[in-house]
């Protein structure tokens, strides 16, 4: 036998003080839930910084004569993970980029003809002969990758990443 | 000897300050929550000046949080 009231079980209703405890308990949850946040936050910011630029390895991307000047080949590197595009520009320079927008994280595409990458989720515009911000949210230059011609056919040779670009 | 009975008043602010602090804490994790989310966008667009400072900014607000439930205890 308890020593808790008949009533009290037939009727579990809480009294103003337990109210109150609940409260107090209620609060404690949203703050081990805002260290939560925190350590969530911190943790990004520390995965962030760690994270390396894969460099990756020299790799065929594409005959030279399947990208006539004036238009662009999308391909992958350094991973399969890793979107980027190789622009013909006008004049015969070869450029290339991740295709991966420094804003959101959207893919950028090479308007024909011209010399610029666009981003179409906020309208983002890139200069396709260095990769830097002509207009548009993105406030960083595109990645990088160095290519070059080796028998008629377009190599990746190493993904430089923005730092390179920005020199 | 007993103890003297709170007043009305007394029992009432009893019952509100928790809830006033448990407001002031559930804005907190709103702003915490935002920028948990700018913190990932940043991680996205591999900003890492962003997302350091959206972290201190975090952890600021996690620390506000805590001294506002110290004061409750």
């Amino acid at each position: 036998m308890t020593d808790e009231p008949i009533w009290r079980r037939d009727f579990p209703l809480t009294s103003a003080g337990e109210d109150e405890t609940t409260r107090r308990e209620f609060v404690r949850y949203l703050v081990v839930g805002s260290g939560g946040f925190a350590a969530g936050s911190v943790g990004i910011a520390l995965w962030s910084s760690l994270r390396s630029i894969n460099a990756g390895e020299p790799r065929r991307i594409v005959d030279l004569d399947r990208v006539p000047e004036g238009t662009s080949h999308l391909f992958r590197y350094p991973t399969d993970a890793d979107p980027a595009i190789l622009v013909h520009l006008p004049g015969g320079e070869l450029r290339a980029f991740s295709q991966k927008c420094t804003h959101l994280g959207c893919v950028v595409y090479h308007e024909p003809d011209t010399t610029e990458l666009h981003c179409p989720c906020h309208e983002g515009l890139f200069d396709a002969r260095d990769g830097a911000v002509e207009s548009g949210p993105p406030q960083r230059p595109l990645g990088r990758i160095d290519v070059e011609v080796r028998n008629g056919a377009v190599w990746a040779i190493e993904n430089l990443g923005e730092q390179e670009a920005e020199q | 000897m007993t103890a003297p009975l709170p007043t009305p008043r007394g029992r009432r602010r009893e019952r509100d300050v928790p809830v006033a602090v448990g407001v002031f804490v559930a804005v907190l994790l709103a702003l915490q929550m935002f920028l948990l989310t700018v913190g990932l966008d940043a991680f996205l667009a591999d900003d890492d000046a962003l997302a350091w400072t959206t972290a201190g900014f975090s952890v600021l607000l996690a620390a506000g949080s805590i001294g506002f439930y110290r004061y409750l205890r």
